[in-house]
Parts: C-alpha cells; sequence; structure tokens
C-alpha cells in the first residue's frame, strides 16, 4: 500500500529525487556524533511548544482579571490541561536547555568557523529569541512570580542611559507592569515571537543546506578548516553515511532520549517550573520576597546586582553577548580541534563556570 | 530468510509502539479538547407561574440547548425547544400572530411547534412540565 502510494507520487511529482536528493543521497561525514542531532531535537520541541499553546489558547484568556483563573481552570478542571499545560511550562525550559547545548557542541567543536558564520549568527539570535519568548510567557498566567518576575525584567532596561525610563514604560504599555503589558506581551509571545522563531529557523537550515555541514574535528584526518574564501563551495561528504536511514536513527535516539527525560520532568518533578508565588494571583501592592527570575536570566539577574551601577551591569552583559554574537568573525585561525586550541578551551571553561556560578550565587542570593 | 523474519517482527514492534505513543498523546489531545460532561446545564427548572402573562413567550437555556415557555391566549402551558428544525437558528415568539417564526429562512411554527410554513421539516421538540403550587418545573 505505501510502495503504491509512494510510486503514485513520484510518478507525479518525482518524490524518488527529492529523497535521492535529501534523504538517501544527503552524505554526513563519516565521523558525526549525537550532539549533531540536537538540531533535530531542538526542532520537535518548537513544534511541540507550538501545539501545546495552541491547545492552552482555547481555554486560556488573556485579560489581567481573567488570566489566572482560566490557567487554574486548566490546571484542575479541564481533561489533562494539566499535561498540555505542564509540557508547555517544562518545555520552554527544556528548549533553552538543550538550545545551549547545541550551542556549546558547536562551539567546542569549532563549526560557527568560515564558511558557517551566518548559521553562528542565526542560532545566536535565535537563543535570545526562545529567550524572549519565554519571557513573555511567564507573564501569561499572571501569577505573584510572573507578574514581579516581569517587573524585575522589564525594570533591568531603565539602565539604558536617556531612553531607558521611556524604554521599561515602552515595554509595559505603562508606568507598572499591568493589563496592557499582559497584552502586548501576549501578542508578542503567542503571534510575533513564534512566527519570527519560524522564520530565523527556516534561514539557519537554508544556510545549513548551502553550506554543507560541518565534519567534527575529531578523528585521524586533519582537523584544520579546510574553507577558502574564494569562490562559493558547497562542502560535501564523497563516501560519508546517508542521512536517511543511518543519520535518520540517531536522531530518533536523541529525540526519544529528550522525551525520556522530558516525560519524566512532568510526570514525577512537575513543580519544576514553578514556585509557591506561581499559584498565587498577581497583586499589583503586595511583592513577594525573593522573587527571582527563571534559571536562565539568574547569571544576568546576579550581574546586574553585583556591580555598582546597573549601566555597568548591563555594559558588561551587552559586550559579553555582542562577543559571542561576534565570535566567528573574532575568532578566525583555522584549527578546530578543541585540545588544539587550549587558549580557547580555557575560555571556554572558564566562561561556563562563571555562568554557572553567578546562577547559583543569583539563586542563593 | 532468517533476517526478513527477524526485519518483519522488528517492523511491526516498531509500527505497534508508534501506534501505542500515538494513542497515548492523542487521548489527552481528545479529552482536552472534548466537550466536557455536565456543562449542559440543569435538566430540570423551575419558573414561578406568576413570571409568565396570557400570550407571552419565556426564553430560557434548558439541558444545554435554548427552550422557550408559552402561556397561550386560553392559559395552556407549552414547553418547546426553541432550535429552528430547519438549520438551528433560535426562532421568534411573534405576539401579535401568537406563532413563532425563525428569522433566519422565514419557518413558521404554531405554539404547540407544529410547522405552519416554511422549511423546517419537523415539528419543535416538546418539552414536558408540570405546575405544582403555582411553579412550573420544566423537564
Amino acid at each position: 500500500m505505501l510502495k503504491r502510494l509512494y510510486r503514485w507520487l513520484d510518478l507525479r511529482i518525482g518524490v524518488g529525487e527529492i529523497v535521492e536528493k535529501e534523504l538517501t543521497g544527503y552524505l554526513l561525514p563519516r565521523n558525526i556524533n549525537e550532539w549533531y542531532s540536537l538540531g533535530s531535537v531542538l526542532l520537535i520541541i518548537f513544534a511541540l511548544q507550538v501545539v501545546t499553546g495552541m491547545l492552552l489558547m482555547i481555554y486560556y484568556v488573556p485579560d489581567a482579571d481573567k488570566a489566572f483563573k482560566s490557567v487554574t481552570f486548566i490546571m484542575n478542571e479541564v481533561p489533562f490541561g494539566w499535561l498540555i499545560r505542564l509540557c508547555h511550562a517544562v518545555g520552554s525550559n527544556m528548549m533553552v536547555a538543550v538550545l545551549i547545548l547545541h550551542m556549546l557542541s558547536t562551539l567546542l567543536m569549532g563549526s560557527y568557523k568560515a564558511p558557517r558564520e551566518l548559521n553562528w549568527v542565526t542560532g545566536f539570535t535565535l537563543l535570545a529569541l526562545v529567550q524572549g519568548v519565554s519571557l513573555t510567557g511567564y507573564l501569561a498566567p499572571w501569577s505573584q512570580l510572573s507578574f514581579w518576575a516581569t517587573t524585575v525584567a522589564t525594570n533591568s532596561a531603565s539602565a539604558v542611559p536617556v531612553v531607558g525610563p521611556y524604554l521599561v514604560e515602552f515595554l509595559r504599555g505603562g508606568k507598572l507592569v499591568g493589563p496592557p503589558t499582559l497584552g502586548r506581551f501576549f501578542a508578542l509571545h503567542a503571534a510575533v515571537l513564534p512566527v519570527v522563531i519560524a522564520a530565523f529557523i527556516g534561514a539557519h537550515l537554508f544556510l545549513l543546506k548551502r553550506t554543507g555541514i560541518s565534519a567534527p574535528p575529531f578523528g585521524r584526518e586533519g582537523t584544520a578548516n579546510p574553507f577558502e574564501a574564494q569562490q562559493y563551495h558547497y562542502q560535501g561528504h564523497p563516501g560519508g553515511i546517508p542521512f536517511f536511514p543511518n543519520y535518520v536513527l540517531q536522531d530518533l535516539t536523541s529525540i526519544s532520549i529528550y522525551f525520556a527525560v522530558f516525560l519524566a520532568v512532568v510526570f514525577f518533578w512537575p513543580g519544576m517550573p514553578f514556585t509557591p508565588d506561581a499559584f498565587v494571583p498577581a497583586d499589583p501592592f503586595k511583592t513577594p520576597a525573593h522573587i527571582k527570575p527563571e534559571w536562565y536570566f539568574l547569571a544576568n539577574y546576579q550581574t546586574l546586582k553585583i556591580f555598582p551601577s546597573e549601566l555597568l551591569g548591563l555594559s558588561v552583559q551587552a559586550a559579553a553577548m555582542t562577543f559571542l554574537a561576534l565570535l566567528p568573525f573574532i575568532d578566525r585561525s583555522p584549527e578546530r580541534h578543541p585540545l588544539k586550541r587550549p587558549i580557547f578551551l580555557t575560555l571556554v571553561i572558564a566562561g561556563i563556570l562563571l555562568w554557572i556560578a553567578l546562577s547559583v550565587w543569583g539563586h542563593l542570593s | 530468510m532468517e533476517n526478513e523474519g527477524r526485519r518483519r517482527f522488528l517492523g511491526v514492534c516498531v509500527a505497534g509502539a508508534t501506534a501505542a505513543a500515538a494513542v497515548a498523546a492523542g487521548y489527552p489531545v481528545f479529552r482536552y479538547l472534548a466537550p466536557r460532561a455536565g456543562q449542559e446545564g440543569a435538566a430540570k427548572l423551575v419558573i414561578p407561574a406568576g413570571e409568565l402573562k396570557e400570550g407571552d413567550a419565556k426564553f430560557f437555556e434548558f439541558a444545554g440547548s435554548s427552550a422557550v415557555l408559552i402561556k397561550t391566549k386560553s392559559g395552556e402551558l407549552v414547553a418547546l425547544s426553541a432550535v429552528c428544525t430547519h438549520l438551528g437558528c433560535i426562532v421568534q415568539w411573534v405576539k401579535e400572530k401568537q406563532q413563532f417564526q425563525c428569522p433566519c429562512h422565514g419557518g413558521q411554527f404554531s405554539t404547540d411547534g407544529t410547522v405552519l410554513g416554511g422549511p423546517p421539516p419537523r415539528p419543535l421538540a416538546k418539552i414536558p412540565l408540570t405546575v405544582t403550587e403555582g411553579n412550573i418545573t420544566i423537564g
């Protein structure tokens, strides 16, 4: 039956040619490793976020008077509403975590180097957009946690010289976080940012198809970058392993491992995305003690606190982010093997440790 | 041959696991989307008889749908579904003519629900009612 359907489609639209070009004939480096499958895992996570988000919109009411009640209704009354919401809340955390892992593997394997500078830049932009979509979604439940975390997060923009206070007011739609903030954050979260993210994913994949996939810098062959910027050249891998079925199997394995971890959190650690303040409706006149942002913003939060001036804290972060975003244009050495780049490796490890330390400090302070 | 058998067996296992996963994911989504039980409203409704004058009609929600109670000029009480049997619009009470008219396609019904004209294929469904101690119990 399936074979007949395949033949029917092949006769009409040449499916066989596409399969040959994009699947069985799409050859990947023989020494490709598991880390390359994180992109596929991220695609699945994004798709799941879109689907669960659409399902939540059926019952969620983006109105300051009704938002908290509608979320409570989803959690307690709607059949499997708790599951859909937990998948969405845990999924958003997972998306940031997997995205960081994906970028770390790209960093350590030197895959950001020429000719893949734009892949890195689009990927880095995607990290910022995913953090943005998480931040805007955080306000949606209109709980004490979401209200005050958004107050703290939007307030940090006030450190920008001259336009800072206006920027905060513009973000919030008023002097304080209130119903207008929910309206604009919901529009950004549910309509604007997902479309922009999808567009950037499309650009990221397009760039991947045009440059060809990078080979890991491990194994017997030379580990230096062979690219020479003289004319456009697709980096193929003759004699490599086919994407289908070989690497699809690896993708499916990684996706299965992801689902095992994701569902374990959903079913056995459902409180992970929430603190007790997440179960209290927003009260603009009562700030809870120890309000903290999400774990992936803790390092930024702590950085702002340790500098004597907010502007300095913000500038240091902006400088660090700009440096990371433009890394492929700064680090131009052809060598990609991490062990043959001791200074780079030391800096990466020190950077990761600093980020973890700041996050833990931010959590405990 | 042995390989063929193994391949088929693995294929069946993978297909079975995929189907099980699809059901496990699909069932919660179906339940999430399905209309919830117990949302149809009360199956019995009490209306004080004094609320309705002769020749008047009172529309209300009953068992998750729209219904109407009329008191004819002869004093008879009738409860009917207010959903037109043609395409499901809500019929309107025309007091002057003492009949129902559907605003969508002009279907007409008498006070006992009988089709008087227009496209409706069936009369309006009757709803049982009882009158005790000045209260009308519908359903």
